[in-house]
């Protein structure tokens, strides 16, 4: 792709997002609960993005995508910085499921379903993690067995962000238990809206909902409902786990997040605690890895850019966020002081800041614990031996998961 | 311009990697130990005059090679991995202070032999500058000083009136003593200097505004040595888990050692993002040099110190004897840690910069 062609398509989407595009306000967002008008709002602009040619940047133009290149997609990235996109709802599908199907995907599947992700049309969500298996997803139980041409599903999922929009999901389930846990899974298309699909709200510590948990409950799967390879459900997941890591990992966060150092320094200086010299140095040691973390971002897209895989240097910057979010909460307490006993008594500012400490927690689970991460650097970075994992070459039916023995 | 090196960087760096390999490996460091000689003559030589080091950042018109800073930083952190003893940062400091002065004539005079590495300079700034002049002559007591005693000619801040200004002084001048004090690290050869009524020559051009330039820079090109320090360090450690067993398996495969080696590569991997950064904004971005500068030397210091420390304690006893280089890191580490500020004093300096723009 020729650096004018890129150029131009940057010019496109800079007058575009400009005539069309929410600013990015000094508002704080609520933390993943859209309404019904809100998701109505969200399609309706992801169709006019679709309309536009911005989304699905670098998909095949066959399944509803423009067919450019990664400076593309990262010269609108840059673009879109200073806009609040309302598409919060399509970030699951068109970031782990969907690549996942085109890569893995039938070319029926393909053609079905990529363009109405892409417009905003159909909502996706994905199903991993269950109530006995986090970090060890493999060795999930919701289960899936044939019946003719389709299969019954039956299991509970959790954690499953916009299970309440969506319309379909990816999920993995065990196909044949007899075979060490990683040979015997598969991974589907199911329909949210099928009979026998139970969606809950799920309560966090921050008192709000922002995750499910999902019931399955004799669920049908039709023909044609496998992705890739009945069995080899296991490649599919890690190459959606991966997309999720990179994709949470390079997202930054913006300056306006009540934890980032020009909220936390604002804070410090209106309640009159930055003052401090240990605080005061402790927000500079904020200043200093936000930036880090945020150039390292930027030096993965490059790498990605020039052609080079980020492969699981993802984990790293997964790492690195997660990690950055908890040394900034430490700094909050600390910018709080006293303040944070009160909980903050209706001053917003403060308000919002304890909810983010709060929240934060979350980030160092969520798309795979910092273990699991350390796991990968050292394992797939590093190139330290592999754990020696006493259970892959036992038979699923055999093993001891999660607090159950299946057994 | 890109973070990311260019094919052209990439190759400067294999060059530097293999000259630090060929000519100046760990055991050239042993030697010098032994000898208690500051640097070899041949590898300066080899690396001023051959390679053209210590010309990076000197204009063309002073014989130098006008590579710019994201190139010196290239350069820094090779020559960091390998613990190469050499006077190219006082050099490079002396040489950053004459380009940001406005003296033509000291320019001419010295930038020359600093570029071919005929002469040795170096400027004499530890901290708060204490040294006072009176009418031109020097008085006071400057350490820790990069090559103090190895210097032909030493760039002397010093307080005058109610400001301040830099002064050339000789190392020949009467008045000046030069004692060269032993280095808690290996690779780096300082000492203290003392004046007592020497004659400086006053240089031309804005004081405050060089040695400002100065500590960035020394920021800058620390952060380098420190990266690549830090990367051979933690290299060593890797492969060294990678072959140690212990209970019948690598002892890589423990996740007390794996996830410690892991925080550490995740450390090195940001360090090094903030350092690609701040060289660049030398070459491009002045405005946003000593901001980018200190979050650089921040994102490193103290997480080199980690990583030092951790080479010792993963490579278990061989790691604490006289003959592994873990400790030739961990001094360097802790010295490095210190020198041209502390990560403290960095985070006042950098709180400063952020509070003032």
């Amino acid at each position: 792709m020729s650096e004018q062609s890129v150029t131009s398509f940057r010019d496109r989407a800079r007058s575009w997002l400009a005539a069309n595009a929410p600013r990015r306000s000094d508002a704080q967002e609520p933390d993943g609960e859209p309404q019904a008008a809100g998701v109505a709002a969200q399609r309706e602009f992801q169709a006019k993005l679709y309309d536009a040619g911005f989304a699905g940047i670098t998909w095949p133009k066959e399944y509803g995508g423009q067919g450019l290149t990664n400076a593309e997609q990262i010269a609108f990235g840059e673009e879109a910085r200073g806009y609040a996109l309302p598409t919060g709802v399509f970030f699951i599908g068109l970031g782990m499921p969907g690549p996942t199907i085109l890569e893995m995907g039938s070319e029926a599947q393909k053609k079905r379903y990529l363009p109405k992700m892409l417009r905003g049309e159909e909502i996706w969500c994905q199903l991993f993690s269950e109530p006995a298996a986090g970090s060890d997803v493999a060795s999930l139980t919701t289960s899936a067995v044939r019946d003719g041409d389709e299969w019954l599903l039956n299991g509970q999922k959790v954690w499953t962000s916009g299970a309440q929009w969506s319309d379909y999901g990816a999920i993995i389930a065990r196909t044949d238990p007899t075979v060490p846990k990683h040979n015997g899974i598969t991974m589907f298309i199911v329909d949210m809206h099928a009979p026998g699909v139970t969606v809950r709200p799920l309560k966090v510590a921050t008192g709000s909902s922002p995750f499910n948990e999902v019931f399955f409950d004799n669920v049908r799967l039709p023909a044609g409902s496998v992705i890739g390879e009945v069995n080899n459900g296991w490649a599919a997941a890690v190459v959606m786990l991966r997309n999720e890591r990179v994709t949470i990992g390079t997202m930054g966060s913006p300056r306006t997040s009540p934890l980032s150092y020009h909220s936390l320094s604002a804070l410090a200086a209106r309640l009159g605690t930055g003052a401090d010299v240990e605080v005061a140095r402790r927000l500079a040691r904020l200043y200093a890895r936000e930036r880090s973390v945020r150039l390292f971002g930027q030096l993965l897209r490059e790498e990605a850019m020039a052609g080079r895989d980020p492969g699981a240097r993802g984990s790293v910057a997964k790492l690195a966020g997660a990690e950055l979010a908890m040394s900034a909460c430490e700094v909050a307490e600390a910018v709080l002081g006293q303040a944070v006993v009160a909980g903050g008594a209706g001053d917003p500012e403060i308000d919002a800041v304890i909810m983010a400490v709060i929240g934060s927690p979350g980030s160092s689970v969520a798309g795979g614990t910092n273990e699991i991460q350390r796991n990968i650097i050292g394992e797939r970075v590093l190139g330290l031996a592999k754990d020696p994992g006493v259970d892959r070459g036992t038979p699923f039916n055999q093993l001891r998961v999660g607090t159950l023995n299946t057994k | 311009m890109a973070l990311v090196l260019n094919a052209e960087e990439e190759e400067f760096a294999d060059s530097v990697r293999r000259f630090v390999a060929e000519r100046s490996p760990r055991a050239k460091l042993r030697e010098l130990m032994a000898s208690g000689q500051p640097y070899h003559g041949d590898v300066w030589r080899q690396m001023s005059g051959g390679l053209g080091l210590s010309g990076l950042i000197i204009p063309a018109e002073y014989g130098g090679a006008e590579a710019g800073y994201r190139v010196l930083a290239v350069a820094l952190t090779e020559l960091g991995a390998g613990l190469v003893s050499s006077p190219l940062l006082a050099g490079t400091l002396a040489a950053g202070v004459l380009l940001r002065l406005d003296d033509k004539d000291a320019q001419g005079r010295l930038l020359p032999g600093i570029a071919s590495g005929e002469l040795i300079a170096t400027l004499a700034l530890a901290g708060d500058v204490t040294v006072r002049a009176d009418g031109g002559t020097l008085t006071g007591e400057v350490a820790p000083v990069l090559n103090a005693a190895q210097a032909g000619v030493l760039l002397v801040p010093a307080l005058a009136g109610g400001g301040i200004g830099v002064y050339e002084v000789e190392a020949a001048a009467a008045g000046l003593s030069v004692a060269a004090a032993p280095a808690l690290d290996h690779s780096r050869s300082v000492g203290t200097v003392r004046l007592d009524g020497v004659a400086g020559r006053p240089l031309a051009g804005d004081a405050a505004r060089a040695l400002g330039f100065a500590r960035d820079l020394a920021n800058l090109a620390l952060a380098a040595e420190q990266l690549g320090a830090f990367g051979a360090a933690l290299e060593m450690t890797v492969e060294y888990a990678k072959i140690r067993a212990a209970f019948g398996r690598p002892i890589g495969a423990f996740q007390g050692v794996k996830h410690r080696l892991a925080n550490l590569r995740t450390d090195w991997e940001l360090a090094h993002a903030a350092l690609l950064d701040a060289a660049r904004a030398a070459d491009e971005r002045p405005g946003d040099f000593a901001a980018a500068a200190a979050v650089a030397r921040v994102s490193v210091s103290d997480a080199y110190v980690a990583a030092a420390t951790a080479t010792i304690q993963l490579h278990g006893g061989i790691g604490f004897t006289w003959e592994h280089d873990a400790h030739l890191y961990y001094k360097n580490a802790i010295s490095q840690n210190a020198l041209f500020g502390d990560p403290r004093a960095q985070l006042d300096r950098l709180r400063t910069l952020l509070t003032a723009g």
